[in-house]
C-alpha cells in the first residue's frame, strides 16, 4: 500500500504542470488532513465521486482526505463554508452547477459569490437529463409530446426534485423553446417525484440518467430524449432533444472542485493534476459510467473556470424566464 | 415463481461464511450506533461507504442492511432505559416502555420489544420474498391525494396517543405543525419562519427535536424533583418477559405486525406511521386501557413490532422499483450504484442472487440480533445503576454528537438547547412530547401532499372524495374522530355535572 502510494505521488509530481515544478521552493502540501466539503447529504453521485476522489487522494498524498458532508439550501450552505475558509488548500468544495451556476440566480440571498470568492479547480463529471414519461402517455417522441402539449394547454404535469433544480429548469426552457404549456409540480427530492411518474400522477420528467435509465430498460418508463448537446454514450440511441426538433435546449447536471479565493496557483495546480489522475483511473471511470456520469478528466483551472461562467450566464437566463425564485 | 427454488437461492447466498460475517458485523454495529442516542444509521452509513467500494456487493448490502435494522432495535433500548428514541420510529416507544422501566420491569420491556421485532421480521421477510413486486404496484396507487388523506387519518391517531388531557394533546400537536411549517415551502419556494437564519432554510431536524424534548428535558426534569433511584433498580427480579407478559402481549405482536408490514410498504413515512398506528390500534382495542401511558406491556409490544415490520418492508420500494423511502435507503441506492449495479425493477430478474440474498439475510440478520440482544438485556439494565452524576453527563454528550452528526452543524446543538427549555416547560406543564413529536413530522408531509394534490387536480378539492382508496381514509379519519371525541364531550359533561 505504502509503495503504491509512493508511487502515485512520483508520477503526480512527474505530470505536475511546469509552473508549478519550476518554482522550487514552493511549500510542501499537503502536510495534513485535507478537508473535502461536500454541499449536499450522502449517497447521490456527488457525494460518491466525492468520496472515490477523496481515497484516491489519500492513497497519492499520504493525507487523509476527509469528506463533510454541509447540506442545506440546495448547496449554498456548504459553499459559503467553503468561500469563508482560510485559502491555504485544506478545505475543497465539491461544487456543483447548483451551487456555482444556479443558486446565485434563484435564492433572494446567498452568502457568497461564486467568482469572487472562489478559484475553480477542475471540473469532475457531466451527468446529462433524460426527458422520460410514464409509458401510458400515448407519445414515441419529442415531436408527439410538444404536438399533445399544443393540443391540449395546461394538461401535462412535470414533476422534479425541487424548484429551482435542473429538472425544474429543463422544463421551463422546454416550455419556452417549444412553446407550450406544462404544469410544474415540485416535490422534495428526485425520489418521491419518480414515485408519482411510475405511478402515473405526473406524465413527464427531467431526470438524471442514473436514476431513470434503469426504469427504462425495464419498460416502466419510456425515454423521449436526452437534455445535454451531445449524446450520450450511455444511452447512444436516444436523440438529444436539439436533434428532436426543439432548438438550442442543452442541460446538464454537473458538478466540479472549487477552493477558496486567494488559494495559492501551486496548489490549484497540484489539485487539479491529483483530481485529474484520480479520474483517469480506470476505477473512477468505471465507477462515474455506472452513475451514469461522463468523466471530464484532463481539464485546467481556466478552462473550468470559463466553463462556469458560461454556465452560470445561461442559468440567469433561465433562472429568470421560468420565473422560479426561493427566498 | 418458484419461491422455494429461490428462497434456497437466497439462503445459499446469506448463509455463506463470509456472508454471515458482514451481517454480524453490520447488526451488531447497527445495534450500538442505535443504543448511543442521536448517532444514527445515516452518519454511519455514509462514513462506512468508501470501506464498501471493495466489497463484493451482496456483502456490502447485507452489512448495511444489517446496520440499518440492528439501529431499529438498538434504537428501543434508549428509549425505554432513559426515555431517549434514537429514532423517530421509537418515540412511541418511550410511553410505556420508559414507564415500566421506572416499574423495575425494564428487562420484560427490552426482551418483548426484541421478541415481537424478530417475529415481525420474520412475517415481513416472507411477505417481502411472497410478494414483492404487488405489493410495490400498491404502494404506486397512493399519489399525493391518497398520502394526505393517510396524513389525516394519522394526525386523528394522534390525539389518541396522550393519557391525560385531549386538550393539551391538540395543542401539542398543533405545536408541532407550526414547528413543521419552519423552512422553505416545497411548493412557492418561500422560506417560512426562518428569521434569515440560513441554518433554517431545510427546516429543523427531527433528531435535533426528539433529542431536546425527551433526552435532555427529561434529564433536566430528573434533577430537579431529585427522584430516589431506587423505584429503577428495587424489583428487577424479571430479566425476560413473564408468560402473563407473552399472553398479553401476543395479540399486540400480531397486530402490530400486519399493521407495520402494510404501512410500511408506503415510502414517505410509512414506517414512522405503522408505529404510532399501532399504539393507537392497541389503546383502542384493549378492553381496559387505562394502564396505557403507565407502563401496560402492549403498548411496547405492538408499536415494536410494527416499526420493524415497516422497517423490513420499506424495502420493497428499494428492491423492485429503486426508489429510496427514507436517507438509509438512499444511501444503499447510493452503494448499489456505486458497485456498478443500476437500482432498479431489474435487480430482481439480472441479480437474482443479490435480491434474494438480500431478503434471506434479513432474516439471518433478525435471528442474530435476538440471540445478540435477549443475553445482553442483563448489560443494559446494569447501565441503570450508573449513578446519574455519570450517566447524565455520557447521554448529554451523546446528544451532542448525534445531533451534530446529522447535519454536521453546530447550530443545530444550540437548536436542541432551545428544544430542551421547551421540553422542561412541557414537562412542567404536564404538555407531552408524542403529539408534538408526530405534528412536527406530519404536518409538512400533509401540507405538501396537499397541496400537489390541488395542484395536480387543478384546484378541485373533490380530488380527495373521487379517489377510492383516499375517500376510505377519509371516512375512517372521521369515524375515529367520533370515537375520540364522544367520550372525551360525555366525560366534560359529567365533570360539570359533578361541580
Amino acid at each position: 500500500m505504502r509503495r503504491v502510494a509512493l508511487f502515485l505521488a512520483l508520477v503526480l509530481t512527474l505530470v505536475a504542470p511546469v509552473p508549478a515544478a519550476a518554482q522550487g521552493a514552493v511549500p510542501a502540501y499537503p502536510t495534513k488532513p485535507i478537508r473535502f466539503v461536500v454541499p449536499f447529504p450522502p449517497g447521490g453521485p456527488l457525494d460518491i465521486t466525492a468520496r472515490a476522489i477523496g481515497q484516491k487522494l489519500t492513497e497519492a498524498w499520504g493525507q487523509p482526505v476527509v469528506v463533510d458532508n454541509r447540506p442545506g439550501a440546495g448547496g449554498s450552505l456548504g459553499a459559503e463554508l467553503v468561500a469563508k475558509a482560510p485559502a491555504d488548500g485544506y478545505t475543497l468544495l465539491m461544487g456543483a452547477v447548483s451551487t456555482h451556476a444556479i443558486n446565485p440566480h434563484l435564492y433572494a440571498r446567498v452568502g457568497y459569490d461564486p467568482f469572487r470568492d472562489f478559484v475553480p479547480v477542475a471540473l469532475v463529471a457531466e451527468v446529462p437529463n433524460v426527458l422520460v414519461v410514464n409509458p401510458a402517455l400515448p407519445v414515441n417522441s419529442v415531436a408527439e409530446l410538444v404536438a399533445l402539449a399544443r393540443a391540449k394547454p395546461g394538461y401535462l404535469n412535470f414533476g422534479s426534485g425541487s424548484t429551482g433544480s435542473t429538472g425544474h429548469l429543463a422544463g421551463e426552457l422546454f416550455k419556452s423553446l417549444a412553446g407550450v404549456d406544462m404544469v410544474h409540480i415540485p416535490y422534495k427530492g428526485a425520489a418521491p417525484a419518480m414515485q408519482d411518474l411510475l405511478g402515473g400522477q405526473v406524465q413527464l420528467m427531467f431526470d438524471n440518467l442514473a436514476s431513470a435509465a434503469p426504469q427504462v430498460k425495464a419498460g416502466k418508463l419510456r425515454a423521449l430524449a436526452v437534455t445535454t448537446a451531445q449524446r450520450s454514450p450511455a444511452m447512444p440511441d436516444l436523440p438529444t432533444v436539439n436533434e428532436a426538433g426543439v432548438k438550442g435546449f442543452d442541460l446538464s447536471t454537473w458538478f466540479g472542485v472549487f477552493v477558496p479565493a486567494g488559494t495559492p496557483p501551486e496548489i490549484v495546480a497540484k489539485l487539479n493534476a491529483g483530481i485529474v489522475a484520480a479520474l483517469e483511473s480506470k476505477e473512477l471511470r468505471e465507477r462515474l459510467a455506472a452513475m451514469g456520469a461522463e468523466p471530464r478528466a484532463g481539464n485546467t483551472p481556466a478552462a473550468f473556470a470559463a466553463f462556469v461562467r458560461a454556465e452560470n450566464a445561461k442559468y440567469a437566463r433561465v433562472v429568470k424566464e421560468s420565473g422560479a425564485k426561493v427566498d | 415463481m418458484d419461491l422455494l427454488g429461490n428462497l434456497a437461492l437466497g439462503f445459499g447466498v446469506a448463509l455463506q461464511g463470509i456472508n454471515l460475517l458482514y451481517a454480524f458485523f453490520g447488526v451488531l454495529l447497527g445495534t450500538l450506533i442505535g443504543v448511543l442516542p442521536g448517532i444514527g444509521p445515516v452518519a454511519t452509513i455514509a462514513m462506512l461507504l468508501p470501506v464498501t467500494f471493495t466489497l463484493p456487493p451482496v456483502s456490502a448490502l447485507i452489512m448495511l442492511a444489517g446496520i440499518y435494522y440492528g439501529a431499529q432495535y438498538g434504537g428501543s433500548t434508549t428509549a425505554i432505559l432513559v426515555n431517549l428514541p434514537g429514532e423517530s420510529s421509537s418515540v412511541v416507544t418511550t410511553l410505556d416502555g420508559y414507564q415500566m422501566a421506572r416499574q423495575g420491569r425494564a428487562g420484560p420491556a427490552l426482551g418483548i420489544a426484541a421478541i415481537g421485532s424478530f417475529i415481525a421480521g420474520t412475517f415481513a421477510t416472507f411477505l417481502i420474498a411472497l410478494a414483492a413486486p404487488p405489493l410495490a404496484d400498491v404502494a404506486l396507487k397512493f399519489g399525493p391525494a391518497e398520502y394526505f388523506s393517510l396524513m389525516v387519518l394519522g394526525l386523528i391517531a394522534a390525539t389518541v396517543l396522550a393519557h391525560g388531557s385531549l386538550i393539551k394533546a391538540i395543542a401539542m400537536v398543533v405545536l408541532g405543525l407550526l414547528l413543521g411549517l419552519v423552512g422553505t415551502d416545497v411548493n412557492s419556494g418561500v422560506a417560512r419562519f426562518n428569521f434569515a437564519i440560513p441554518e433554517l432554510s431545510d427546516g429543523i431536524g427531527f433528531v435535533t427535536v426528539a433529542m431536546g424534548m425527551f433526552g435532555i428535558a427529561e434529564i433536566v426534569a430528573n434533577l430537579d424533583t431529585a427522584e430516589k433511584r431506587e423505584v429503577f433498580t428495587a424489583k428487577l427480579t424479571h430479566l425476560l418477559p413473564t408468560a402473563k407478559d407473552f399472553k398479553d402481549s401476543a395479540g399486540a405482536i400480531t397486530r402490530g405486525t400486519l399493521l407495520g408490514s402494510a404501512l410500511g410498504i408506503l415510502p414517505g413515512g410509512g414506517a414512522l406511521l405503522a408505529s404510532f398506528a399501532a399504539y393507537t390500534l392497541e389503546k383502542k382495542a384493549a378492553k381496559d386501557a387505562s394502564r396505557f401511558g403507565k407502563g401496560d406491556i402492549r403498548g411496547v409490544a405492538g408499536p415494536e413490532s410494527a416499526n420493524n415490520a415497516g422497517a423490513q418492508t420499506s424495502f420493497i420500494p428499494l428492491l423492485t422499483l429503486g426508489i429510496p423511502s427514507n436517507a438509509v435507503m438512499a444511501l444503499m441506492i447510493g452503494a448499489m450504484m456505486i458497485q456498478g449495479i443500476a437500482p432498479g425493477p431489474q435487480v430482481m430478474t439480472e441479480k437474482p442472487d443479490l435480491f434474494w440474498g438480500m431478503i434471506a439475510s434479513m432474516w439471518v440478520g433478525n435471528l442474530m440480533l435476538v440471540i445478540l440482544n435477549l443475553p445482553m438485556i442483563g448489560l443494559w439494565i446494569k447501565l441503570l445503576t450508573v449513578p446519574y452524576r455519570l450517566l447524565y453527563p455520557a447521554i448529554l454528550l451523546f446528544c451532542c454528537i448525534g445531533v451534530y452528526s446529522v447535519n454536521n452543524s453546530t447550530f443545530d446543538i444550540f437548536l436542541m438547547v432551545g428544544f430542551a427549555v421547551l421540553g422542561y416547560v412541557c414537562v412542567k406543564l404536564a404538555c407531552e412530547p408524542a403529539p408534538l413529536i408526530l405534528g412536527f413530522i406530519l404536518g409538512p408531509m400533509m401540507e405538501e401532499n396537499l397541496r400537489r394534490a390541488l395542484l395536480l387536480s387543478r384546484g378541485n378539492p373533490m380530488t380527495f372524495l373521487e379517489k377510492p382508496i383516499s375517500a376510505t381514509l377519509l371516512a375512517i379519519a372521521a369515524l375515529l374522530l367520533l370515537v375520540v371525541v364522544a367520550p372525551a364531550v360525555r366525560q366534560k359533561r359529567e365533570e360539570a355535572f359533578q361541580e
